[in-house]
């Protein structure tokens, strides 16, 4: 018995899926750095950028739903090569979300343009987008590298995140209370700053596709949550994770 | 996407052990063909057992119901219990165990009679019953296996005279017919076209409801449709068995998965 | 492939055809001069007394009937003789001897047999059941022709249960059925049309042996129904006829020869119809 299939054009359908979502990764971890930049530059023509990638990045999860549905009918896969590809449509979708979170936050920081900006605001969301990033990173590296451990960590952190976008409210908050030539910019900013906690979301939905790819098995359904607090809160703006 | 997934259509039961077989290993001459086999035989369920060419499984079918007998120079040893009772036991009533422990073979082998005496045959060797209820018994038995409307009104033709789906359902109906509490099939579909593959399958899982089922198949697509438990073999020995669904999403040993993946080297 | 070598390959084919049509041609001219001998020869001479009239010295008019009731008993005994006992022992070579070495040795003696100078025979059964007894008799000639029909039969039987997949013996066992029914209700209906074609080839066999029947049978000019004494037979008669000096027992001669060759045909027709309608099945 060998690591290969007997049928190599099998091996070489899988392998086009990998690559395919190696490169969604890869310009998804960019879009979302750079949409943050955008963001704080207000670099109107970087948002731009963000945006018309964000085209491709829908293109190919498309190309790749279309390879997996064709490798179902062609091969019948089973066992690990079923949950492969199973996992390839998923991370692709997540992959896609997260594009359209950096997406938005570059259009709106398009929109925000000249209204009048409050720098130390921008602190709270800089330092979430980074770890969300970092978070990408991880995750995306786990996927690679097939390493369910490293895919339980990010699981694990994304509690993190989740606590540094309640202090960014807050933050957002007093800004907002302090000088009310701030809300229009600190609402743009509320609003981007529940786009990356989703983007960590979507990160934890990876790091729960890799796990499954590896073992079959998922991981507990209910994530670690961040204070109780942040729970009322969060059903108090309406909003559910 | 966990593997609790409900794919049975029967309801959860406790399973109850039909067959029973311990430490078996069985000889052809000098050569050991099987090597300390054990796994259960579960009460109206199917079982299906996959391997490679050679791995032994029809070997393995053909100790239940001692068809080796008819060999000389085939031999088994270990346990095989049926209920409780070792049908490796010299000594045995082989007729009256086959009786319990019917076999559809690959290819479908009617009998030169009629396609009424193929089936009342079996029956007659067991039971002497009056015209009248052995055409009741002949309509059921060809009603279980799918096959009464197509032949109802050419009883007496030759079995023969059927295509090639068609005898083998007779050859099921056949078995069905002396009511057995155990059905091996040996390949049963392998020689047919994808629409009478796909008929025995369907006759299969209704009949699973009655019968504890055993099916040895080259296809691993019919063993995930057909069976709840599969057994996978390789060179004489049972290298895993499992809950069908398990074994085709996440097996536990690699070369199970390897087979089942196609990475055959 | 070159144009040369294509026509040689159509050459040497065509030259192979011809001499396999030739070699037919040849044998079924053959056994057409046979026939139209026969017919011209013997036709004349059938009439109601052949089938009437036993023979008669002559200068009386006679026929055949003694001779053929003769032939009829005596194939009638050496058949219930031989039958059994070759196919059974066919049964037991096919089924349960298969590679032992009694059954090879059956086996060689089986092919021995066969193809025995019928004369030997003969004297084998007159040393047995004639001299002994001191007369000649039907039933020493029914034996010696049982022994030579019977090998045939073995052979037929036992190539034809040979036939017969081993699959279809398994899915019999499978169902139970102890091993005796499963040769008697299926391995047997299963090739009973060849059993059958081997029962007529050695009954056309028996009805044609003269050499045993010599020194068995002797012979007989009267009407003879008892077994225990001396019988005519068709064989018989047309040895002694054709060898006689008068022209009509010559001429009943050939009659009597034409009657048994279209018997045998007849039988080795029936044998062929019977195995074709049973492929058809």
């Amino acid at each position: 018995m060998a690591d290969q299939h007997t049928v190599r054009a099998y091996d070489k359908d899988l392998d086009l899926l990998e690559r395919r979502i190696a490169e969604m990764g890869g310009l998804a971890e960019k879009m979302v750095i750079e949409a943050v930049d955008a963001l704080s530059s207000g670099d109107a023509a970087l948002a731009r950028q963000v945006v018309e990638t964000d085209a491709r990045l829908d293109a190919l999860q498309r190309e790749i739903e279309e390879q997996a549905t064709l490798t179902i009918a062609r091969r019948q896969p089973v066992a690990n090569d079923l949950r492969e590809i199973i996992g390839a449509i998923r991370v692709a979708g997540d992959l896609e979300r997260v594009g359209d979170l950096a997406k938005n936050i570059a259009k709106r920081s398009v929109k925000i343009g000249v209204e009048s900006r409050a720098p130390r605001a921008l602190v709270g969301i800089r330092h979430m987008n980074e770890f969300a990033t970092e978070l990408m990173k991880d995750v995306l590296d786990a996927y690679a590298q097939r390493d369910i451990e490293r895919a339980r960590e990010v699981w694990e952190r994304d509690v993190e995140l989740d606590a540094l976008e309640d202090s960014v409210f807050r933050d957002l908050l007093t800004h907002m209370m302090e000088d009310p030539r701030n809300i229009t910019f600190c609402a743009h900013l509320l609003f981007c700053s529940k786009n990356i906690e989703r983007i960590g979301d979507h990160a934890t939905n990876i790091a729960e596709t890799v796990v499954y790819l590896v073992t079959g098995s998922t991981l507990p359904t209910e994530r670690p949550r961040g204070r109780p607090e942040a729970d009322a809160e969060a059903d108090a703006r309406g909003a559910n994770k | 996407m966990g593997s609790q997934a409900q794919t049975l259509a029967k309801p959860p039961v406790a399973e109850t052990e039909k067959v029973q077989v311990r430490g078996l290993n069985f000889y052809y001459g000098q050569t050991q063909a099987l090597r300390n086999i054990s796994f259960n035989l579960y009460n109206g369920r199917v079982t299906a057992f996959i391997g490679p060419s050679g791995c032994g499984k029809s070997t393995l079918l053909r100790v239940l119901n001692r068809m080796y007998d008819l060999y000389p120079g085939q031999r088994a040893e270990g346990e095989v219990m049926l209920d409780g009772e070792n049908i490796l036991a010299p000594g045995l009533d082989l007729n009256l165990l086959r009786s319990r422990v019917g076999m559809v073979f690959q290819k479908p082998t009617p009998f030169p009679m009629t396609i009424y005496d193929n089936i009342a045959f079996g029956i007659r060797l067991y039971e002497k019953l009056p015209k009248s209820e052995m055409d009741a018994r002949v309509e059921s038995a060809l009603s279980r296996a799918a096959l009464w409307s197509e032949v109802k009104d050419k009883l007496n033709a030759s079995g023969l005279s059927l295509s090639g789906g068609q005898q083998q359902r007779l050859c099921i109906a056949r078995t069905v017919a002396i009511s057995p509490e155990v059905i091996l099939f040996d390949e049963p579909a392998s020689a047919l076209d994808p629409i009478s593959t796909a008929k025995i399958e369907e006759l299969i899982d209704e009949l699973s409801d009655d019968y504890t089922i055993a099916i040895v198949t080259h296809n691993m697509q019919q063993a995930a449709r057909v069976s709840q438990f599969t057994a996978f073999m390789y060179l004489g020995e049972m290298v895993e068995f499992d809950d069908t669904t398990k074994m085709f999403t996440s097996p536990r040993d690699k070369r199970t998965q390897d087979y089942v993946t196609g990475r055959f080297g | 492939m070159t144009a040369a070598s294509y026509s040689r390959r159509r050459t040497r084919n065509a030259i192979w055809t011809v001499l396999a049509y030739a070699a037919t041609a040849l044998g079924l001219v053959m056994l057409g001069m046979i026939l139209a001998t026969l017919v011209w020869n013997g036709f004349g001479g059938l009439s109601l007394d052949v089938f009437t009239k036993n023979t008669a010295p002559p200068g009386v008019v006679g026929g055949l009937l003694n001779s053929i009731v003769g032939s009829v008993i005596m194939t009638a005994i050496g058949l219930a003789l031989g039958a059994p006992i070759g196919i059974l022992a066919g049964t037991y070579l096919a089924e349960y001897g298969a590679h032992s070495r009694l059954a090879s040795a059956v086996r060689f003696i089986n092919d021995v047999l066969l193809s025995a100078p019928s004369i030997i025979v003969g004297l084998f059964v007159y040393e047995l059941l004639v001299a002994p007894v001191g007369h000649f008799s039907a039933l020493a000639g029914a034996v010696s022709l049982a022994v030579l029909g019977a090998p045939i039969m073995v052979r037929t039987t036992e190539d034809m249960l040979n036939l017969v997949p081993n699959t279809l013996r398994e899915a019999a066992s499978a169902l139970g059925m102890p091993r005796s029914l499963v040769i008697r209700r299926v391995a047997y209906r299963a090739v009973m049309s060849g059993l059958i074609t081997g029962v007529l080839l050695a009954i056309a066999r028996m009805t044609g042996e003269t050499a045993p029947l010599i020194f068995t049978a002797l012979g007989n000019s009267l009407f003879a129904a008892d077994p225990r004494g001396p019988m005519s037979a068709l064989p018989l008669i047309i040895y002694e006829f054709a060898r006689s000096p008068y022209a009509e027992q010559q001429k009943l001669a050939w009659t009597g020869a034409l009657i048994l060759t279209f018997a045998v045909l007849a039988l080795s027709i029936s044998a062929r119809v019977l195995s074709a309608s049973a492929k058809q099945k």
